[in-house]
């Protein structure tokens, strides 16, 4: 089979640093193609230059067999190349059939043609079996149906090679499902895929080829019948992964107790949620976002008022309390979204590494924060979680480390309040293994020490590798409780999407 | 080594800004038709020129500091205050009525005129502040808004019942103070007066109280983040009420020492005139809302003004020359071009020709 699209020697350097090292990667036609690595291996990079939005320092690109140069997003969607974004570029107000067509609309005397568009957008759909209403306003669309959107606007565009940047970042289990099917029917009507994943056990369900980038190198390029998820990892991180320490058996008291806990606002968020953690005890509580996940933990830290409802943290009543003083009575928080809630950007890393510390007593004497005492301890969590902080160490912009770095920087500063209970949302959401490994295993060490952690991801695996209970979210109640040893990843999916569980000791609740 | 490099890049915007502001300014002096340079060396003699130009600069300064000084810690707290006028004001004019009609000694009549002067420019201020926690009314309104309730009532306070009846014009302005409560001039028969040295302090102890201790570590916070500080257990109303009375405190002050150590009388239109509030304010964004920024950036604008009433003395080009460079300076400071876009382009040229 000819190949499709040919990438050749791509190299990319800005100033020092080479993002992308003489990269070679081919995709034939009717493939799906997997490119994988960690955050920083230049995957984005590689790209952004097949797309036009990057000039290549050195290399060629050649599209079926004929060598092109692409100065922009145009040239590239011209020689039929499509990329569907990690943050979908959609009108809200405009119809599925207006965002498809929009910059090709069929036109008769200069009027757009709003029922042809409409019957464009069907036909397109149904030939690639990819569901969708077309006069639907894109607002009212699930992140599914928004993503489907993108798909069908590049195949309206006349796409043969799709590019996806991590798909199912957003996705419930299910619509993974939907679209790893999707993404089977059109290599076999033809069309050439790239999915860029970090999500081995997709790569393995769906790609023909996998090709592993670490460090802005390519480490190979197999075909899925000769690896599998471990040696791909293997070959992501450049050695052996840790297995995570064994975990204590510990019967721990309740620590943390949610009695009937209401968020309304407008409209009921949170909805008579119930539970409790124990100390030792890590308690996951999984989910589709946007199930009352974040209103449920901002009503337990202080951040949002609860409307009914008790929690106790130990003996304490913390119900409505404000955040110091919830912090004050034994709890840490590593927020959802690390830039919004967790670090100031603009602000050095020592002065993120403070926030929570700047009013506690070991730190103080006579009203003035002893700077240099505390330095001493964000260097031993820098040195700890290995955290790379660049050229000016502690003053360094906290906006110039990276993901997984400041994320780093965060759990040490709440593991380092040592608080009895911790509350971990999203921890590793978009860090690289490396980072993932070091925060797993700080959140079990903690949990072996005897304290308790009530862990909110929507990383499947991660609850599955860390909990030893887990709660299923779904509009803003509790849908399911599964223990360690009963959940698995198909149960939890089925709680996720509102089903039930028979035949598990899901309390009637 | 890397401070230093840091304190220079700060630096080099509003040198940039300076230069582009005075050569707006010279744009101006040629459309009028004076030697630009002949124009400049008059602003510097009326700024710098003598002994006695240079202390001018100074008394000038002084409000324009005290004013800057406190928006610095509103602003560092992401509390946008525009009230300074109206909490000057209202300083002002509640210590002025203290120092002619508290029966006390001289000098601690001038102690007590100058704490009111503090506390009612702090809580007129503070009942914006409130308004907003309380009643969600933008603070950047009712502070505006304010502004006008205070001026206003203030001139009616020394336009009817406390006016100065004995001279022979109706003025609007209270009795002359009694000479023991005057602040002491610095130098003899120069203008430059004790509060001058209040404002240094202010800024030191801003400064300070900034960098090292737990509510300014908040203060910063709470403006770069404010959903990161609430996070971090920071009491965000709080944290604005001290800050707005702080700041109001300190345009109270501001007020205080005008009539205390060069006006001895509460005159209408004395502090609203020269402007003293608006050039405060930009010379907080000046300076970035620095402390010790605000004390050079306050003397600069003090002395474009100073040095304009130079120019207009001794040439035919107007007064309004100061307002255009200001203006100018302000433009360019806010609009975060000069440095940003000098930089950029540097890297994009050292990329274009691929030099590493």
């Amino acid at each position: 089979m000819e190949n499709r699209l040919e990438m050749r020697g791509m190299t990319k350097r800005y100033g020092d640093f080479t993002a992308n090292d003489n990269v070679s990667f081919t995709l034939k036609e009717g493939e799906v193609h997997a490119i994988v690595g960690e955050n920083g291996a230049g995957k984005t990079t590689l790209m952004r230059m097949l797309y036009g939005m990057e000039q290549p320092t050195a290399g060629e690109i050649a599209v079926n067999g004929k060598p092109v140069v692409f100065r922009g997003p145009e040239d590239a969607i011209r020689h039929g190349i499509g990329m569907v974004h990690q943050h979908f570029m959609l009108f809200p107000d405009f119809t599925v059939a207006e965002n498809i067509v929009i910059g090709y609309e069929p036109q008769r005397k200069g009027l757009f043609q709003r029922k042809e568009a409409a019957s464009a957008v069907r036909s397109l759909s149904e030939r690639y079996r990819i569901p969708i209403n077309e006069n639907a306003k894109v607002s009212s669309c699930s992140v599914g149906e928004q993503q489907r959107v993108e798909i069908l606007k590049v195949l309206y565009q006349g796409a043969d090679i799709i590019v996806l940047d991590e798909p199912t970042a957003v996705l419930t289990p299910l619509e993974v499902k939907e679209l790893l099917q999707t993404i089977r029917h059109l290599a076999e009507s033809g069309k050439s895929v790239i999915l860029i994943t970090h999500k081995l056990q997709e790569v393995m369900e769906v790609a023909d080829r996998v090709t592993v980038l670490r460090g802005g190198r390519v480490t190979g390029t197999v075909s899925r019948s000769e690896t599998n998820a471990d040696d791909l990892a293997r070959m992501m991180v450049g050695r052996e992964l840790q297995q995570l320490s064994d975990r204590v058996r510990l019967e721990g008291k309740p620590l943390l107790r949610v009695q009937g806990l209401n968020v309304r606002e407008k409209q009921t968020l949170v909805d008579d949620v119930t539970f409790s953690v124990h100390h030792g005890e890590i308690v996951g509580i999984a989910g589709v976002s946007g199930n009352g996940q974040s209103e449920l933990l901002e009503a337990l830290t202080g951040l949002r008022a609860v409307s009914e409802g008790k929690v106790y943290l130990g003996e304490k009543d913390v119900t409505g309390q404000s955040v110091a003083a919830i912090r004050e009575a034994g709890l840490a928080h590593i927020p959802e979204d690390r830039y919004l809630w967790g670090t100031a950007k603009r602000e050095s890393v020592e002065e993120n590494a403070l926030m929570g510390y700047q009013r506690k007593p070991e730190y103080m004497r006579r009203g003035v924060v002893l700077r240099s005492k505390f330095r001493r301890v964000v260097e031993e969590w820098v040195e700890r979680f290995a955290i790379k902080t660049g050229s000016l160490h502690l003053k360094e912009q906290a906006g110039n480390l990276s993901g997984g770095n400041l994320q780093k920087l965060i759990v040490a500063r709440e593991l380092g309040q040592n608080t009895p209970l911790l509350i971990a949302a999203e921890p590793t959401r978009g860090v690289d293994i490396g980072a993932m490994e070091y925060i797993h295993q700080a959140l079990l060490e903690k949990r072996n020490n005897g304290d308790g952690i009530l862990l909110v991801s929507s990383e499947l695996t991660e609850i599955l590798a860390l909990s030893d209970r887990i709660l299923v979210m779904y509009k803003g109640r509790i849908a399911g409780e599964l223990t360690r040893s009963e959940a698995t990843e198909e149960k939890i999916s089925v709680l996720m999407a509102g089903g039930s569980v028979y035949g598990s000791s899901q309390a009637a609740m | 080594m890397a401070a230093v490099k840091q304190l220079c890049k700060s630096l080099v915007q509003p040198l940039l800004a300076v230069i582009i502001g005075l050569l707006t300014g010279a744009l101006v002096i040629a459309a009028v038709g004076e030697s630009i340079i002949g124009t400049y060396q008059e602003m510097w003699k009326g700024a710098f020129g003598s002994f006695y130009f240079l202390t001018s600069t100074l008394a000038r300064a002084t409000p324009i500091m005290l004013i800057g000084l406190g928006l610095s810690l509103a602003f560092r707290a992401g509390v946008f205050n525009l009230g300074a006028e109206g909490q000057m004001v209202t300083g002002a004019i509640s210590a002025t009525l203290v120092a002619l009609y508290l029966p006390a000694p001289g000098f601690v009549k001038m102690v007590a005129a100058l704490v009111t002067g503090v506390l009612a420019g702090g809580l007129w201020s503070l009942f914006a502040g409130y308004l907003e926690a309380r009643f969600r009314i933008q603070l950047l309104i009712s502070s505006l808004l304010l502004n006008y309730v205070a001026v206003l009532f203030a001139g009616y306070l020394v336009s009817e019942p406390f006016q100065d009846k004995t001279g022979s014009a109706a003025m609007a302005q209270t009795p002359m103070l009694e000479k023991s409560v005057w602040l002491p001039k610095l130098f003899a028969g120069m203008s430059v007066h004790a509060g001058f040295l209040f404002a240094l302090a202010a800024a030191l102890l801003i400064f300070f109280v900034i960098r090292y201790t737990p509510f300014g570590y908040e203060v910063k916070m709470l403006g770069q983040n404010p959903f990161f500080s609430r996070y971090g257990g920071v009491n965000r109303v709080r944290v604005m009420l001290t800050g707005m009375f702080f700041s109001g405190g300190l345009a109270g002050l501001a007020g205080t020492v005008e009539v205390l150590g060069s006006h001895y009388r509460y005159v209408e239109g004395a502090l609203t005139l020269p402007n003293f509030a608006w050039t405060g304010l930009m010379a907080t964004l000046l300076a970035n809302s620095h402390p010790i920024g605000v004390v050079f950036t306050s003397l600069l604008l003090a002395a474009l003004q100073t040095g304009a009433m130079g120019v207009e003395r001794n040439t035919d080009v107007p007064l309004e020359l100061a307002s255009v460079i200001q203006a100018v300076l302000i433009l360019f400071i806010s609009a975060k071009f000069s440095y940003d876009w000098w930089k950029n382009r540097n890297n994009k040229r050292r990329e274009s020709h691929g030099a590493v």
